[in-house]
């Protein structure tokens, strides 16, 4: 049994929320109104958290600009768009839950854009029947999260930045807490909670074009959770933004608004071919994000790509008034990155990792796990966006489950006779950060995670095939025996080597979940393209379940309620691009 | 604008960002552990011209020197934690670009001014959001909307507050300023600012706390409109203005 390391902190709370970003905090502020003793931890600082990076908006059925609008069309819209994949008790949680989680933001200062009387203004957003999208200037995740982090604040959440959560700690099937260490100063922490909510995001950075950033998104959230006993549902489901830029590699994966198609942006190949006449020739290039990011990686997987892999977006002919108006972040952002003048220069663009639309197994009700005590929320659970997410869905779905998981992991608390630990669970925690520390491997983790992510976008990228598949198992293989030898070297700026080494461990278990699940859906549907298997199967329309010890297993989806389905149609999503 | 210089001044399509070229830079390095006064250190850098000040840290850091610190996190202008003076001006580091800069002579990079010093480019942030935390930057509104719904508020009542909200607590600003060096514990333009989103927020109902808050003797008063915070604004906030507005309110009401 190892003893406590002499520079490890022990803190006891009554929940802990591991991710400070939008969801992460949801809970957390949740949490404190409720006056529950709650302690919220991040690897990441709070101001520069994925959700700050959300551009589009955020959707509830508030009825401000078309008052047809209601809760079920909502709904109705986030089915359809998913083809047909999404949990519809979910889904009707979040629609009918919309509405509370915007009055919530508004209580706590948010600044939405407002219409000239004074309500919160709505736009249309991608495949939505209504203007159900309410924004805030350039950046709406941006704001919510400065609201949420200011809110936090006014209730004195306590918060620690810079701490990595490297396990949970479970016993039996019961969750008692985590451990961690500070990445700046290696103090370890040992956090003993009674529930635990994991709110530390996707695992869309496991793709070498990603619109998350270096530590973001490394599928952290998908290793605790597996590693504690619980399941993944989905993970093959990853949406592909259509335009993420190549150049700068420091700045790879920024994305370009869809709404420099939406205002009359023009996609040409190297060989200035607009190919999308080839692929959706009634809407060219309003044509919705599943079809123009797989129409782009044809383009490019059949060799009429750009010398660096990409295609050409171009908005040079739209008088320059319009782009200042309408795309002055475009503008600007490409002038800042690239030097480019987008009003005389086409921008070089390719399909980009965005959003992990499956995540951890929980239930629709209230978020929890198959582990007694773990909750997910947020980008790192499922089964709101099935294959292919509604735009604007992302950011309502913190806020409204964020309130849920905090009431159900309060009560969950509040209902516990005791807090049964482990020794053996703990030490178990403590040895794997040492034995990491004393690993003096030659294999240097920087360059595995990029072979993973190589490897992703080589066997799993937008289109799909059982050998590519099976290739990429292969190489992921080959690359976690080469993670037996890796060396980790703190140095004098503290412990993002051992950080590293962590997500790396994440990126490896989230691909191999990926590659099976995908292997497993023998079909075309949304966001997943099989080349071997060009047809959606109606018999395939169930969600994946994938643990280790299980591989994938088949999970039925309950009917849609009639209140619901009488509202879903097809809808159109031309003008309506602005993410 | 300067970048329509840049982009006037460019023949074909990447050409200047192919070309490298080596910049000189000076860093006030300071090691809490071994130095008692902070020193000037040269490092020669290769650089393109699409490079900013935060990649040449990063360089330096991963090619020249390990132990070089500083702060950074998105590398975009959003998280606000890499200001540094910058040829004797307030600036992020991951928004200043090389070709910007006069590179025919070094580039002096510091740590802000007027914080305690921590280590190289790091100061103790405490102090800046203590006063920070002190305007009550939140919304105070306990007063139900009407009809159960959401708050009314007009696009011109929004837009009266919407210069205040641009800010990302970068200190860069407070750190500028002459008075905020001399007497650390003045307010500052940030917490000001900070104030002044709320204040002037139709819905919020507590602006009468924080106008008297800042009619303290280390409130608004002490500035004395050096308009060195409203330059270093990477965020292009007119502080100073903001400064007179909190002003003007405190002597004649919330208008």
């Amino acid at each position: 049994m190892s003893s406590s390391p002499e520079n490890e902190k022990q803190i006891s709370t009554t929940v802990l929320v591991i991710g400070t970003g939008g969801s992460g905090l949801r809970a957390a502020i949740e949490l404190a109104e409720m006056g529950v003793d709650v302690l919220a931890v991040g690897k990441r600082p709070r101001n520069d958290a994925h959700t700050s990076l959300a551009a589009g908006g955020i959707n509830a059925a508030l009825g401000t600009m078309d008052e047809e609008d209601s809760w079920q069309q909502h709904a109705a819209d986030t089915i359809t768009e998913s083809y047909n994949l999404a949990n519809p008790h979910t889904v009707e949680i979040v629609a009918r839950g919309a509405e509370q989680g915007i009055r919530d933001l508004e209580r706590y200062g948010m600044n939405f854009a407002r219409e000239d009387d004074g309500r919160i203004s709505q736009r249309f957003f991608g495949a939505h029947t209504f203007r159900r999208t309410a924004f805030a200037g350039d950046y709406t995740g941006l704001e919510i999260q400065r609201t949420l982090v200011g809110r936090a604040e006014q209730l004195d959440v306590a918060i620690l930045d810079s701490v990595y959560i490297t396990r949970l700690l479970v016993r039996g099937n019961q969750v008692f807490g985590a451990y961690g260490f500070d990445i700046n100063t290696g103090t370890r922490y040992l956090i003993h909670a009674d529930a635990v909510i994991l709110a530390a995001g996707g695992h869309n950075r496991i793709w070498r074009r990603t619109s998350s950033r270096r530590d973001e998104n490394t599928g952290d959230s998908f290793r605790l959770a597996v590693e504690a006993g619980a399941r993944l549902r989905d993970p093959e489901l990853v949406q592909f933004h259509p335009s993420g830029i190549i150049e700068p590699e420091s700045a790879a994966g920024t994305l370009i608004s869809e709404a420099a198609r939406g205002e009359g942006g023009i996609l040409r190949n190297a060989n200035g071919e607009r190919f999308m006449e080839r692929y959706d020739p009634e809407r060219m290039e309003l044509s919705t994000r599943d079809r123009v990011a797989l129409a782009a990686y044809t383009e490019i997987k059949e060799g009429r790509g750009t010398a660096n892999g990409g295609v050409w977006l171009d908005v040079s002919e739209l008088p320059r008034s319009v782009i200042m108006e309408r795309l002055p972040r475009v503008y600007q952002t490409m002038m800042e990155l690239q030097m480019l003048d987008i009003t005389e220069q086409p921008i070089e663009i390719a399909p980009t990792a965005h959003y992990s639309m499956g995540g951890v197994w929980v239930r629709p009700e209230d978020h929890s796990t198959d582990v007694d005590g773990l909750y997910a929320i947020g980008e790192a659970s499922s089964g709101l966006h099935g294959a292919n997410r509604l735009g604007g869905n992302s950011l309502i779905e913190l806020l409204v489950f964020g309130r849920i998981v905090a009431r159900a992991a309060a009560a969950y608390s509040a209902g516990l006779d005791s807090q049964p630990r482990s020794a053996e669970a703990l030490a178990g925690a403590r040895a794997e950060i040492s034995d990491l520390l004393a690993a003096d491997g030659h294999e240097n983790v920087r360059a595995l995670q990029r072979a993973i992510r190589n490897m992703m976008t080589e066997h799993a990228g937008v289109v799909r095939d059982e050998a590519g598949l099976k290739a990429g198992l292969a190489a992921l293989d080959e690359i976690e025996a080469r993670m037996a030898g890796i060396g980790i070297h703190p140095d004098i700026a503290g412990y993002h080597d051992l950080a590293h080494a962590f997500d790396l461990k994440a990126s490896a278990l989230a691909a191999r979940a990926t590659l099976e699940a995908a292997l497993e859906r023998r079909e075309t549907r949304g966001c997943h393209n099989r080349s071997d298997y060009p047809l959606t199967d109606p018999a395939l329309q169930v969600n994946l379940v994938w643990s280790p010890s299980t591989g994938v297993v088949r999970e039925e989806i309950p009917p849609v309620p009639e209140e619901i389905a009488a509202y879903m149609q097809e809808v159109s999503a031309a003008g309506k691009l602005v993410e | 604008m300067s970048t329509t210089t840049i982009a006037a001044d460019r023949p074909g399509n990447a050409d200047p960002a192919i070309t490298p070229f080596t910049v000189t830079f000076l860093i006030r390095r300071f090691d809490p552990e071994v130095d008692e006064e902070p020193r000037w250190q040269d490092f020669d850098v290769e650089m393109y011209a699409t490079d900013r000040v935060l990649d040449a840290l990063h360089k330096i850091k991963w090619e020249q020197d390990g132990s070089l610190t500083f702060r950074r996190s998105c590398a975009h202008g959003i998280c606000g934690s890499d200001a540094m003076r910058i040829n004797g001006r307030n600036r992020l580091a991951c928004k200043t670009l090389i070709k910007d800069l006069d590179i025919s002579k070094p580039i002096y990079v510091e740590a802000i001014k007027g914080l305690p010093l921590e280590k190289d480019l790091i100061v103790d942030m405490e102090p800046f959001f203590a006063s920070f935390r002190e305007v009550q930057p939140f919304l105070i509104a306990n007063k139900a909307p009407e009809g159960g719904k959401e708050r009314i508020q007009t696009v011109a009542q929004r837009e009266r507050f919407d210069d205040t909200t641009k800010c990302i607590l970068c200190a860069a600003c407070t750190s500028s300023c002459p008075v905020f060096w001399t007497d650390g514990q003045y307010f500052g333009p940030a917490a000001i600012v900070n104030a002044h989103r709320f204040i002037f927020d139709s819905r919020d109902e507590d602006a009468k706390v924080r106008l008297d808050i800042l009619n303290d003797k280390e409130g608004v008063w002490r500035c004395r409109t050096t308009f060195n915070c409203s330059e270093a604004c990477p965020r292009g906030i007119q502080v100073t203005q903001a400064i007179a507005e909190v002003k003007q309110a405190i002597m004649r009401g919330k208008p």
